[in-house]
């Protein structure tokens, strides 16, 4: 079943289609990559689909669900959780509060009840605390649960977003470039941790620049250039793609 | 090692062990400043409670109260701005606007219908919190500078209202004869009492500040302030949130204007103008933004400074000026958060002293 359908969606910045009617589909509980070389599209696809910003044309439906005109809020609570390229650590709170963050739909409260501390509040707040370490314990930041996020190394800061993500404890998460930045032996870890979070039944949708991370953990790729969708299938299948070959190749040359 | 450091003690050690040990007990420690504890209520808070009920009976001198109970209006608005400023990250130089909407809400219920002028407290921060809801939701909007000038255009035009409707709010010579603020017939009629109003009417809203500050609701403010497409990624409505806190902010100033009304007794356009507005502004960026201490310690810090410059006369404002430039300058983070590290550093530095000269010998 596909949790996921992108139909025909087209994006245009001033008369510059980023994106050319491009249909995805994600099939529950797998890794879908997404690659292609820089300016293709991939960030504008993931703003499309996370209702940061709406599709000129096209639809998008999420378990079946026409998400297409609805704001981030809303497509967020229906669990579709997302990271962003450039990190969007939230610099004025602390590691567990950051993850804490994520919980902001399932826990209760409003002005009122917060404010007044309603028993049930507090009983909540201490095990959402238990919970966000839980999540920072599976990341491997447990450690440093107390201290400024803006503290973290970005290798760091890149696994706490996945971790906020996770507190939404979401069914779909959209992974903006997850291993730019990182050392070998962080995207190693993180490698592991998606791995090990696509047997618990979420699905993810990865973005990369660069083939390494997506080739080696998704189960399918799907390659885009200049908003068009050239390839799609399994990683060694496309990566022998002749299309594919060529644009890497050219991009290759283009930066030498 | 227990015999040499018997050996050691000397009486003049007392001098300063002994305020420090006290410094200690009130001052934050450097762990708290950035962390997640420092949204937890602390056993340092009964102390400054303790000290803010006896302060008034040790220095009974009335002028004295009198500062502290505007002191502890100022800082009651403050208090609601720094949710809105210091927390949700937006800016609004309109909040004399509610502040003056409370106290004609008080004026005009006590002195034209004659309500009893607790119902009036309540129905002035409600007051204020419709107007809040009905202006933020247009003008939420918009960010950074434009908020700013919407803001101030909104204060600007409740300004001209209450000048021009003279029916309604007597025009630019307001209205007199606000009865004291009473409850069950208990009138707060002396500086002193005044003073306990104030200063518990502030404590209460503290309280649901603070509980709203380490609620999910603050963590929703400050997410909202530092990026909005984070926010929206887990499900948070950064326009209900800021709405949200504007209103509340509102409330806040809605209650301090009515208990502005009730001690001034009267309520007329001056006190409610632009500068009022930047002077709350002063009082939280100065106090220090993203802690809840910060706009109370800026609110007596500048009722005093204004109070005290009052002597020099036409050398007041130059003098206030070069004071504010003075404190931005050395204290850019706010006195509350900069003076607190700056305590705690010279307490782990007499710490540290003390080891290394044990060290020696």
């Amino acid at each position: 079943m596909s949790i996921l359908i992108v139909e025909e969606i087209t994006k245009e910045y001033d008369g510059l289609r980023a994106l050319d009617r491009v249909s995805v589909k994600v099939e529950k509980g797998t890794i879908k990559g997404l690659i292609g070389p820089n300016g293709a599209g991939k960030s504008t696809l993931f703003h499309l689909i996370s209702g940061i910003e709406r599709p000129d044309s096209g639809t998008i439906y999420f378990k079946g669900k026409d998400i297409t005109s609805l704001s981030s809020h809303e497509i967020s609570s229906l669990g579709l959780s997302r990271t962003f390229q450039t990190v969007q650590t939230l610099e004025n709170m602390t590691v567990v509060e950051n993850i804490m963050v994520g919980m902001y739909l399932r826990l209760k409260g409003d002005f009122i009840s917060s404010g007044l501390w309603f028993p049930w509040i507090s009983r909540r707040e201490k095990e959402a605390l238990k919970e966000a370490k839980e999540i920072l314990e599976f990341l491997g930041l447990l450690g440093r649960w107390k201290s400024p996020a803006s503290q973290l190394p970005i290798g760091k800061q890149k696994l706490l977003e996945l971790g906020r993500a996770l507190a939404l404890k979401p069914e779909f998460i959209l992974l903006d470039e997850p291993a730019s930045g990182l050392t070998p032996a962080e995207v190693e870890q993180l490698s592991e941790r998606i791995c090990e979070l696509k047997k618990n039944g979420i699905t993810f949708f990865i973005v990369e620049h660069l083939m390494g991370m997506v080739m080696e953990i998704a189960d399918d790729v799907v390659v885009l250039d200049h908003g068009k969708l050239i390839a799609e299938g399994p990683p060694i299948l496309v990566e022998k793609d002749p299309q594919v070959i060529a644009i890497y190749l050219k991009g290759k040359r283009g930066n030498a | 090692m227990v015999d040499s450091n018997q050996k050691d003690f000397r009486k003049r050690d007392l001098f300063y062990v002994v305020p420090l040990w006290f410094l200690a007990l009130i001052v934050p420690d450097a762990d708290d400043l950035y962390s997640y504890r420092r949204k937890e209520f602390k056993k340092r808070e009964i102390y400054y409670l303790g000290a803010l009920f006896v302060l008034p009976l040790i220095w009974s001198d009335p002028h004295f109260h009198h500062l502290m109970v505007l002191a502890g209006i100022y800082a009651i608005l403050a208090l609601g701005l720094s949710l809105f400023l210091g927390y949700a990250g937006q800016i609004s130089l309109g909040h004399a606007a509610f502040f003056g909407i409370g106290a004609y809400t008080t004026a005009i219920l006590t002195t034209r219908y004659a309500f009893p002028t607790f119902v009036a407290f309540w129905a002035s921060a409600v007051t204020a919190a419709c107007a809040a809801y009905l202006i933020g939701k247009p003008i939420l909007k918009l960010k950074g500078y434009f908020l700013a000038l919407a803001t101030l255009g909104f204060g600007e035009i409740f300004l001209v209202i209450i000048r021009e409707s003279t029916g309604l709010t007597g025009g630019v010579i307001g209205i007199f004869g606000i009865p004291w603020f009473s409850i069950a017939g208990f009138p707060f009629d002396t500086y002193l009492k005044q003073y306990y109003l104030t200063w518990g009417v502030l404590l209460g809203l503290f309280l649901y500040s603070k509980n709203l500050v380490r609620s999910k609701m603050g963590r929703a403010f400050l997410t909202v302030a530092a990026s909005e497409d984070a926010a929206s990624t887990v499900g948070i409505n950064a326009a209900k949130i800021k709405i949200g806190v504007f209103v509340i902010g509102a409330a806040f100033a809605g209650f301090a204007g009515s208990l502005f009304a009730c001690i001034m007794s009267t309520a007329n356009p001056e006190a409610f103008s632009l500068n009022l507005s930047i002077l709350i502004v002063m009082m939280v960026i100065l106090g220090g933004m993203g802690n809840l201490y910060g706009p109370i310690f800026g609110a007596i810090l500048l009722t005093w400074l204004i109070d005290i410059l009052g002597k020099y006369q036409t050398w007041s404002l130059p003098i206030y000026g070069v004071i504010l430039i003075l404190l931005l300058i050395f204290f850019p983070d706010g006195i509350g958060t900069r003076l607190g590290m700056r305590l705690i550093y010279l307490i782990s530095y007499w710490k540290k002293k003390k080891r290394r000269d044990r060290g020696k010998l």
